[in-house]
């Protein structure tokens, strides 16, 4: 790509000049894409980030760790300095303090919803700087740089608006590596602490940097096995180790976590077995006999044993923390759907079905084994690297969608990487002479390497020397296919950005039948009528999907939100809306709930509602509660989880069946009564409701708030107190005895 | 069913005399028996003497269908669970202070009853609570214990026992130490150990070829972002039926997938990738000119085609997909 036409300006030291202005353009004009194709729409998103950082830069740093939130998880409260990761909010912070000290004038606000965009091309700059260390050819970074700057995997999280911790966690990611390969390559100690700054800015900023914590010890343990140990890895491991740890620490969230956790086992292992190799290493440097050796390998092995023994007692002992849930599920893929079905609810902790993957990286996905491939030619320390990441993380990325995150950054290197070999060669003016006889060493063309080095352990496709190619047609037809590939891979990324992921979830844009774009805007709607009419501090019961929001667009105290830290509150959200209204009522009354909200889709055939997300309530309930609340209950004989006629009688009483179709028939003429999400008809008669009473129901019915009814005034139950206003005649209440039973004795 | 209650309530003051004694006698009898061979044996005869009303014992009932004609692969896989639950229970409880009893009724001895019961499907857990004295409760019908998720384990069960017998002595279950396993995973071990120091001097080499790790990397990759993780966690089938009675090899939706399907992604990529590698790394290794120029058109073509071919694909898969490439258009 760099050296096309032989003009004088590029030769030379103009020539350096030259090319180091082309390539810094190119880098800002990358950077400006990045950010531009994630302007697509702004809406801020996730509003408990943004409320904690107004809380942030209006109470200070200090307030701010430790304070102490009352309007969530009613009645608990959350201390929420103790249970966040704050690198987002501080960051956002600095900067506006920062501009504030330049005297610009800014509103936090568009600091939070410029901030991904903005971190975009700072991810753009680092992944170019990450290439330029595992490849010569200078075309392979700007190429990864660009592909990163659009790949949709990267922009589905970081668009205008979606201020969530993955916006600024990529770029450390990425930077974070960056800085190991350097910290290794040249075994410098003062790298080794860059590496380790950037590694605590991280685990400030998000929970994924567990994924660091276990890919550099793999990246060490892979170059110890294959005999690669030097005092390069002991200076930059032992220095990232240390630094990193004790920086890890400092974040009240994260505390002993590292020295006690299995998580971080693999990092103080390899710090472990380092010291150990490095020993004998040095010793053996020292005192060259045989016999030494002999015994220094038995000494290693008793040590090791030693220590592999002591880890599992404490482990057993139960010192060590034992694995967390979260982490389990990833190597045991049928754990959580077992015992923590409140992980295997979230979407995004599902598994990856190939179309994504082909929908988030596009031609990509088919580059990158190649990339792989060609880091095999030379395998240094940094080549090892990328290919350990790009293992791990498709096995992580196939477990779990949200890790496609993890894994873009690699991919759309070792792309880079696989494209750059192959424009370099097809690019290039030069063509080689044609053998005259054929000699069987064609070695009048491009700079051939030593057949000697290639033979030794090279790849079985690397053994002969380069020649060129030849003609001009191979060149041209190779470079304007591969144009049209980058062509459509660019369009693609347009499309999916504007498509998929640039709606916020609290917007949904449809189709009209002409084609044009309707937005459907229920969330803020039914948000906004909370704010108004609604007290200060009336409690909102609702699923924890709608948590944040709720706290965030119509500030008023919630049940439980996205945070999930507490299971056992959650449970007694799903039982009170999966049991019958009386136990629902006895719930809401205890915990103060003012309000209920639940989201119903089958007006409009939206299919994310609660009655869909139902069973999860269930499950999560059954699993505190498995005598009180039963999945099977939900399930008609045949096993079907049906919603018409033919639901279940749990089912038609439970709280949220009951909310959600509430007067629904009514909009339909008798006999058409239809639920558009679960395309089946409904019964005529709708669900009476006593406890609770309609408030609010959003344009399209896809929010729908209930509130529930105080104590009766004459001491009724609800039941007969709605009966009665039904004008419904008391019915004679028979004294039901039971079987006559003889007294014997 | 009226008549049968009205007749058992108007027989009641003679049998509340008369069954008094038996009863009790009637678990010292069952319990006996179960201490030689438990779970006990039903059929249609000892059933309903099992659980006839008054009893002040509770009985556990497996009703089964263990022949193989009758293709019952969960009863036959939760028969050893169940062997070892009411083994170690009644092992554990020799005295019977937990008044609980353990049958199996298998389908071949007890058709009448499964009739009678109105059962379809097998198997199927009853638990009889007593009717009589100090653990009693007023309603008569079985607990049914639940199979729908599947195979369950003997704790499970016991689990569930426990929660409904509150107050009385729940024993606790004893796995078998399954010495086969332990012999066959040493065997194994020392095996491997001493092969492989055998055969070190032969294997080492290929350890260390680059590639035999490269062939290994790339296939874990190529596996893995297919969706092979998908297939195993979810348990998608190989191929779905269309519904005219072939086969469909890709499932229809976004988020779906079928273990074929993965495969032949798997290929596509494969072929993708190994065309990209040879135009980079083989064809301009080539001396002679003609043979270098047909490469490029082969392994150009094979991109072109494959990468059409894939678009194509993605297009059924996500209906509103804009682009394609020439031949699959």
């Amino acid at each position: 790509m760099s050296d096309t036409v032989a003009e004088p300006f590029l030769k030379g030291n103009t020539g350096r000049n030259t090319r180091g202005i082309l390539r810094l353009s190119i880098l800002v004009l990358i950077a400006a894409a990045a950010i531009a194709s994630r302007l697509f729409s702004v809406i801020l998103d996730p509003w408990f980030n943004f409320r904690a950082t107004k809380y942030l830069v209006s109470h200070g740093f200090y307030d701010f760790w430790d304070w102490f939130d009352d309007r969530t998880w009613h009645p608990l409260g959350r201390v929420t300095g103790g249970t966040l990761y704050p690198g987002l909010m501080v960051t956002s912070g600095a900067i506006y303090h920062a501009l504030r000290a330049l005297t610009i004038p800014v509103d936090i606000r568009n600091i939070c919803v410029l901030l991904a965009p903005g971190f975009s091309g700072l991810t753009a700059f680092a992944t170019y700087l990450f290439t330029n260390e595992m490849s010569t050819s200078p075309s392979a970074g700007l190429l990864a740089a660009a592909f990163m700057g659009i790949a949709p995997g990267y922009i589905s999280r970081s668009v205008a608006g979606s201020y969530d911790n993955e916006a600024i966690a990529i770029f450390l990611l990425v930077y974070t590596f960056y800085l190991w390969i350097k910290a290794v390559k040249l075994g410098s100690a003062m790298w080794g602490a860059l590496c380790a700054l950037f590694y605590g800015y991280m685990v400030s900023a998000w929970g994924g940097y567990v994924f660091i914590t276990n890919l550099i010890p793999l990246h060490v343990f892979v170059l110890v096995c294959m005999g690669r140990f030097s005092p390069r890895i002991y200076v930059s491991y032992c220095t990232w180790y240390s630094l990193g740890t004790l920086a890890s620490m400092q974040i009240p969230f994260v505390g002993f976590l590292p020295i006690r956790s299995s998580e971080h086992m693999s990092a103080l292992g390899v710090f472990g077995l380092l010291q150990l190799v490095g020993f004998v290493e040095f010793v053996r440097s020292g005192v060259p006999s045989k016999q030494f050796a002999t015994l220094l390998r038995g000494f290693v092995l008793l040590v090791f044993t030693v220590a592999f023994g002591g880890l599992v007692l404490l482990t057993v002992s139960g010192v060590i923390a034992p694995w967390t849930g979260r982490f389990y599920s990833l190597w045991d893929t049928g754990y959580a759907k077992i015992h923590i079905p409140i992980i295997a609810s979230v979407s995004e902790h599902q598994p990856t079905a190939w179309p994504a993957y082909f929908f988030d990286l596009n031609l990509l996905i088919w580059l990158f084994p190649a990339g792989v491939y060609l880091c095999f030619q030379s395998l240094a320390d940094e080549q090892v690297f990328v290919v350990v990441y790009s293992i791990l993380a498709s096995y992580f990325s196939g477990v779990m969608v949200r890790l496609m995150l993890t894994l873009t950054p690699i991919v759309c290197v070792a792309a880079a990487l696989a494209l750059s070999s192959l424009l370099d060669t097809y690019l290039s003016v030069k063509s080689p002479e044609v053998p005259v006889e054929a000699g069987p060493d064609g070695t009048n063309g491009t700079p051939t390497p030593s057949k000697k080095a290639a033979k030794q352990d090279g790849l079985r496709s690397m053994r002969l020397p380069i020649v060129g190619i030849y003609t001009t047609f191979s060149k041209v037809s190779v470079v304007s296919a591969l144009t049209a590939y980058l062509l459509i891979f660019v369009l693609h990324c347009t499309w999916v950005t504007s498509n998929a992921y640039s709606s916020p979830s609290v917007v949904l844009a449809s189709r009209m039948p002409d084609g044009s774009q309707h937005i459907i805007d229920d969330y803020r709607e039914a948000y906004q009528w909370l704010r108004q009419n609604t007290k200060d501090d009336a409690k909102i019961m609702s699923w924890w999907d709608y948590g944040y929001q709720i706290g965030g667009m119509a500030d008023r105290p919630t049940l439980v939100d996205n945070n999930t830290w507490n299971n056992t509150h959650i449970a007694t959200v799903g039982k009170a809306m999966s049991s019958r209204e009386e136990v629902s009522y006895e719930i809401m009354r205890q915990h103060e709930v003012d309000y209920v909200l639940v989201v119903f889709g089958g007006l409009l055939g939206y299919s994310g509602d609660d009655i869909n997300k139902f069973l999860w309530m269930v499950r999560i309930a059954e699993g505190i509660w498995p005598e009180e609340v039963k999945e099977r209950d939900f399930f008609t004989d045949r096993g079907e989880y049906r919603v018409d006629d033919g639901a279940t009688e749990t089912m038609k009483n439970s709280l949220m069946y009951k909310m959600s179709y509430y007067n629904y028939c009514t909009l339909f003429p008798p006999g058409q009564c239809q639920d558009r999400v679960r395309g089946v008809k409904l019964p005529d008669v709708g669900p009476t409701l006593n406890t609770v009473e309609e408030a609010f129901t959003s344009e399209n019915w896809i929010i729908r708030i209930f509130k529930v009814k105080d104590l009766d005034n004459a001491g009724r139950d609800h039941a007969s107190a709605s009966s009665f206003d039904r004008g419904n005649k008391k019915k004679k209440t028979i004294k039901k005895r039971g079987p006559k039973v003889l007294r014997v004795e | 069913m009226r008549l049968l209650q009205s007749i058992l309530l108007s027989l009641l003051p003679a049998a509340a005399f008369a069954a008094k004694k038996p009863a009790a006698d009637k678990f010292e009898q069952f319990h006996t028996k179960s201490l030689s061979s438990t779970p006990l044996k039903l059929d249609d005869s000892i059933y309903p003497k099992l659980t006839a009303a008054p009893r002040d014992y509770s009985a556990l009932v497996l009703l089964t269908a263990l022949e193989d004609r009758f293709g019952c692969a969960l009863c036959r896989e939760f028969q050893p669970e169940w062997e070892l639950l009411s083994k170690s229970w009644t092992k554990g409880d020799k005295k019977g202070d937990s008044r609980l009893l353990f049958g199996t009724l298998d389908f071949l001895d007890g058709k009448n009853t499964f009739q009678s019961l109105g059962l379809q499907t097998a198997p199927v857990l009853l638990l009889f609570q007593p009717t009589t004295g100090p653990h009693a409760v007023t309603d008569n019908g079985p607990l049914r214990f639940d199979f729908t998720s599947g195979p369950q384990s003997a704790e499970q069960v016991h689990s569930w026992i426990a929660r409904h017998l509150q107050d009385r002595p729940h024993p606790q279950i004893n796995r078998p130490i399954n010495w086969v396993r332990g012999i066959a995973v040493t065997t194994t071990v020392l095996g491997t150990i001493t092969f492989l120091t055998v055969a070190w001097p032969y294997i080492l080499p290929v350890f260390q070829n680059r590639n035999v790790w490269a062939a290994i990397s790339l296939i874990a990759i190529l596996l893995f972002t297919s969706g092979h993780m998908f297939n195993h966690i979810r348990k998608v089938p190989y191929v779905t039926s269309d519904g005219k009675g072939g086969v469909s090899y890709f499932a229809g939706g976004f988020s779906n997938q079928n273990g074929l399907e993965t495969q032949i992604l798997a290929a596509i990529y494969g072929l993708l990738s190994f065309a990209t590698i040879s135009l980079a790394l083989k064809v301009p290794r080539m001396t002679d000119p003609k043979t270098q120029q047909i490469a490029v058109i082969i392994w150009g073509g094979v991109i072109f085609v494959m990468y059409s071919f894939l678009l194509s694909i993605f297009r059924m898969k996500n209906g509103g997909y804009p682009f394609w490439l020439p031949p699959f258009a």
